[in-house]
């Protein structure tokens, strides 16, 4: 579904991806772990085209998406969670869900989302920079979902979230997996991680410093842990 | 931080030059003429709102004074070769003082004209002051050239504040039109002009019943505010006086009749008006308002022939100040031709006292007291559209009001 | 009090070309981060274009404002097309000089063509009289100003607030790089919204002309006012230009209506409401700092 090759990217003079290459099939959900500040966020930017200097080459099922700007991106199937949650001020709920266009075979009815999240149904009418963080949370996932997007880059999305929205998210992505969508999915938590992804990458400097499929992490859980600085 | 950042985009919106040229010239012997020839310097607005009532056309009208001069004289003249120079003061009084140090100083300047705008006015005075060199003002209006700013080599030459008043304000108010309302620009001009008024409609036995001062400049091109409340006053005036000029001028008189104060029995009295301005805002928007004029093109026939000939030259009719500026340019290549020389103070002594009979100066006396040149003025009404005949040809004289009375008497603040 | 009432509805009045004139400048920058400098001469340039049709082209003030704000927005998106584009990617300080710039060379093009006095125009027939308000007569011309303004204001609240198009250019507007990676292409509305800022400007030029002086210079001191009525409903706030345009204009006209002795506050006023405004809520009264990039 996604390839990514030989991507690099720069702050200015500042290198801050050296050379990433990974691949995430259809239905596959692969997590990028590391410290802040290793370049996950920068990661996924580039994959959505939002990070000028960047080289390297990105596939999304086949085509080639490097030199395209975001929205064509977008409309290929590529659905964003950004780590702020990307709220507006200026939309209601119902109307950040209904801004982005359908881009995929198989997106969420309204109906459905507000089945599957009861809260958004109550707080349409809201500002969605308004609702809690929990709910923005929702509401970024949802709105991807309601895409119909192929390939969804979620950023840190159980951060500061308790354990009740945390499990939520997991079966979310868990029913998009089953419906073959893919997952790149930068995450802290190692004990959520291990409960939806079935491949890890550790980020560290710029490079990927280890791959490991998930059932190879229980094992492991101790040097992962000192890796990520916890 | 978008404010900020805006805030400081703003503030770099202020621009501004000042740029100079020529050589040094040398300064003027005992007798003969400096550098062999007489040099004018016509400083005024060429751009801005005052730019058409003299502006660039003054040039013509100096051009056409030195061609009756050479004519006049023939070979008898003293003065053989003659330079005009011009500078765009912008109506700014820093620009003004810049550029008549340099129109004296690297233009070989002998005498500068023209000059609208008090502020910038007065600033030339002290320039021609401090390098003795002459300067006749024509487009300004205050009277302070006259007063606590007067000095030996300025001589004020169309109007002031004082006889504009004194004409409309007195008139008006002897018509019977008692009441008055008047509103003013809010700077030097304004403030001088409707204390000028004020006086002159008291000494009348009028009323000033309501006075206001209008922003300067109006940014908003908007005066209703007191249009609407001219009729609320009490008593009811019966006349608005404006002292607006130019753009303001036009921008008022349009609301005035939007508002239908005329119907509402007040009527309008204009401080200021030039020929120009009745062309912008048409006879029509302007029918039956009196003001004070100090020369009208169409006014006999001698006005008629110099206004066919700056016609010809200029594809306008003559304001006032065009008129004045040709008889200034005149009157000083006479006074250099009975000198013999163009030495600032043999012609000044050759002016003071002078009586003049011009196109433009009809009973005209130049004062030795305070160089106010006295001179007839008249009482003008704008034609209704039916009365207009002619292109240009707006006003009828109503009367006139002889030299002796137009003007002040000789202000004891001026010491020569 | 029936002088109050009047001195209000008058100051709706003037705050009805500040309001139009504010939302057009908010549309822009909060479209574009442009602070479009040109905006005072495109209103020149509308009411300049109203006196040109009349007398080069005989059409009346009703085909002016029909065709002025069109033929203005199509300017604009030229003029965003073959220059603001170009200088979108650097500071913004570019795109001002640039607006700059072109006031200078609009207002002089304009200048050298018409001169610097004022030319004549004179409202429509039919609204040429006064209207029975009730309490009080007004020249109908003004009413209708301000039932325009009014109306347009409401159609732009509208287009905004319920239309699609509407939520993406709110969106585009708020989040530019957010919402483009959802899929919406901002770039295709940056011109329309030019345009249609521009349109705006003209289309308050148009209204003007019967009752204000046409010259050439006529935007070139109304603009500051303008920015400051921007600046005080908060900087690329929709409804805070427009409520501060039609606050500032009834406030300017109680103050002005006090009398001579409160001439200087009037004057200074809008810049020290700015100022207060600026220290009490730096984003201005409806504004939002902006997120942290
Ligand atoms: N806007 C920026 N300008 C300069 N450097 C940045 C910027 N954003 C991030 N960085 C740097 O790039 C590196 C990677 O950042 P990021 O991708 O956000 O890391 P992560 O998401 O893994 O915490 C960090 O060292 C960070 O300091
Ligand atoms: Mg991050």
């Amino acid at each position: 579904m996604l390839r990514i090759d030989d991507l690099s990217a720069w702050y200015g003079e500042a290198q801050v991806l050296r050379g990433v290459s990974l691949e995430i099939a259809a239905g596959e959900v692969v997590t990028l772990c590391g410290r802040n500040g290793a370049g996950k966020t920068t990661l996924l930017r580039c994959v959505m085209g939002l990070h000028p200097g960047q080289r390297g080459t990105v596939e999304l099922a086949g085509r080639t998406l490097s030199g395209q700007p975001a929205h064509r991106r977008a409309r290929a199937g590529l659905g964003w969670v950004p780590d702020d949650r990307g709220c507006y001020a200026t939309l209601t709920v119902a109307e950040t869900l209904s801004l982005p266009p359908v881009v995929g075979p198989s997106p969420w009815s309204l109906e459905q989302v507000y089945d599957a999240f009861p809260h958004l149904h109550a707080r349409r009418n809201a500002p969605s920079t308004t609702l809690s963080g929990g709910e923005q949370q929702m509401l970024a996932l949802a709105r991807v979902l309601r895409m119909g997007a192929r390939l969804l880059l979620c950023d840190e999305p159980t951060e500061g979230l308790s354990p009740l929205l945390v499990a939520q998210v997991g079966d979310i992505l868990r029913q998009a997996k089953q419906h073959g969508v893919a997952v790149l999915l930068v995450e802290q938590n190692l004990h959520f991680a291990t409960t939806v992804a079935d491949r890890h990458h550790l980020l560290a400097e710029g490079r990927v410093v280890e791959s490991l499929e998930n059932s190879e992490v229980a094992a492991r859980e101790k040097d992962l842990l000192a890796y990520l600085g916890i | 931080m978008r404010t900020k950042a805006f805030v400081m985009l703003c503030s770099t919106a202020l621009l501004a030059s000042a740029c100079g040229g020529g050589g040094p010239k040398s300064d003027a012997a005992g007798g003969g003429l400096s550098d062999g020839k007489v040099v004018f310097g016509v400083l005024n607005d060429q751009s801005g709102a005052y730019s058409q009532l003299s502006g660039k056309n003054s040039i013509k009208a100096v051009e056409l004074a030195i061609a009756d001069y050479k004519e006049k004289y023939g070979d008898k003249a003293v003065v053989k070769e003659f330079g005009v120079e011009t500078a765009d003061h912008q109506n700014k009084p820093d620009v003004a003082n810049a550029k008549a140090a340099e129109l004296y100083d690297r233009k070989a300047v002998d005498v500068i004209l023209d000059v609208p705008t008090s502020s910038a006015a007065l600033k030339v005075a002290d320039v021609a002051k401090e390098k003795k060199k002459l300067y006749f003002n024509i487009s300004a209006a205050t009277t302070d050239l006259t007063g606590k700013s007067c000095n030996k080599y300025t001589f004020h030459y169309a109007y002031d504040t004082y006889m504009l008043a004194n004409g409309t304000g007195r008139n008006t108010t002897e018509e019977g039109k008692k009441n008055w309302y008047i509103v003013y620009p809010d700077y030097a001009f304004g403030q001088d002009m409707e204390k000028s008024f004020s006086a002159a409609v008291e000494a009348a036995g009028g009323k000033i019943v309501g006075r206001d001062a209008a922003p300067f400049p109006n940014t908003s091109g908007d005066f209703s505010t007191y249009l609407l409340k001219a009729p609320t006053l009490n008593p009811k005036p019966d006349v608005l006086g404006t002292m607006q000029a130019g753009a303001e001028l036009v921008a008022l008189v349009k609301q005035y009749n939007e508002f239908k104060l005329r119907d509402k029995g007040v009527g309008l009295a204009v401080g200021l008006m030039f020929l120009t301005d009745i062309h912008s805002l048409t006879p029509a928007a302007l029918a039956g308002t009196t003001y004070t004029d100090a020369w009208y093109w169409n006014h006999d026939l001698t006005n008629r022939a110099f206004a066919d000939r700056f016609k010809t030259a200029a594809g306008v009719r003559p304001t006032f100040a065009h008129a004045a500026n040709y008889s200034a340019a005149l009157q000083y290549l006479e006074a250099v031709q009975a000198a013999g020389t163009d030495g600032s103070d043999a012609v000044v002594k050759q002016l003071e006292g002078k009586t003049v009979e011009d196109v433009f100066l009809r009973n005209g006396k130049i004062r030795a007291e305070d160089h106010r040149v006295v001179h007839d003025a008249y009482l003008a009404q704008v034609k209704t559209p039916a009365e207009v005949t002619e292109e240009w040809d707006y006003v009828k004289i109503l009367r006139t009001v002889p030299a002796a009375d137009a003007f002040r008497t000789p202000s004891p603040d001026c010491k020569l | 009090m029936v002088n109050f009432l009047q001195h209000t509805f008058n100051g709706l009045v003037g705050g009805a070309f500040l309001a139009l004139l504010a939302l057009g400048l908010a549309v822009i920058f909060g479209m574009l981060r442009v602070v479009n400098f040109a905006h005072g001469a495109i209103y020149m340039l509308g009411a300049f274009g109203a006196y040109v049709l009349l007398t080069e082209v005989g059409l009346s003030f009703w085909w002016a404002l029909l065709v002025m704000p069109i033929a203005l927005a199509l300017f604009g998106m030229a003029l965003e097309r073959l220059l603001v584009a170009r200088l979108a990617r650097l500071d913004p300080l570019y795109n001002f000089l640039l607006t700059f710039g072109l006031t200078l060379i609009l207002q002089d093009a304009v200048k050298s063509r018409y001169g610097v006095q004022s030319s004549p125009y004179d409202a429509p027939a039919i609204l040429s009289g006064t209207l029975d308000l009730g309490a009080f007569d007004f020249p109908a011309y003004r009413v209708f100003v301000l039932v325009m303004a009014v109306a347009v204001c409401v159609g732009v609240w509208w287009l905004l607030s319920r239309t699609r198009v509407g939520m993406v250019v709110r969106a585009a507007t708020e989040r530019p790089e957010l919402s483009t990676a959802l899929g919406i292409d901002v770039g295709r509305w940056v011109t329309p919204v030019f345009g249609f800022g521009i349109g705006l400007a003209g289309l308050a030029g148009v209204l003007a002309a019967p009752i204000r002086a046409v010259n050439p210079l006529m935007g070139a001191d109304l603009i500051i006012v303008v920015f400051a009525v921007v600046v005080i409903g908060g900087l690329g706030s929709i409804f805070g230009s427009v409520a501060a345009g039609f606050a500032i204009g009834l406030v300017q006209a109680w103050v002005q209506a006090l009398g001579e002795d409160w001439a200087l506050l009037s004057q200074v006023l809008v810049f020290l409401v700015m100022a207060g405004v600026l220290l009490w809520r730096p984003a201005g009264l409806f504004g939002r700092e902006e997120a942290p990039a």
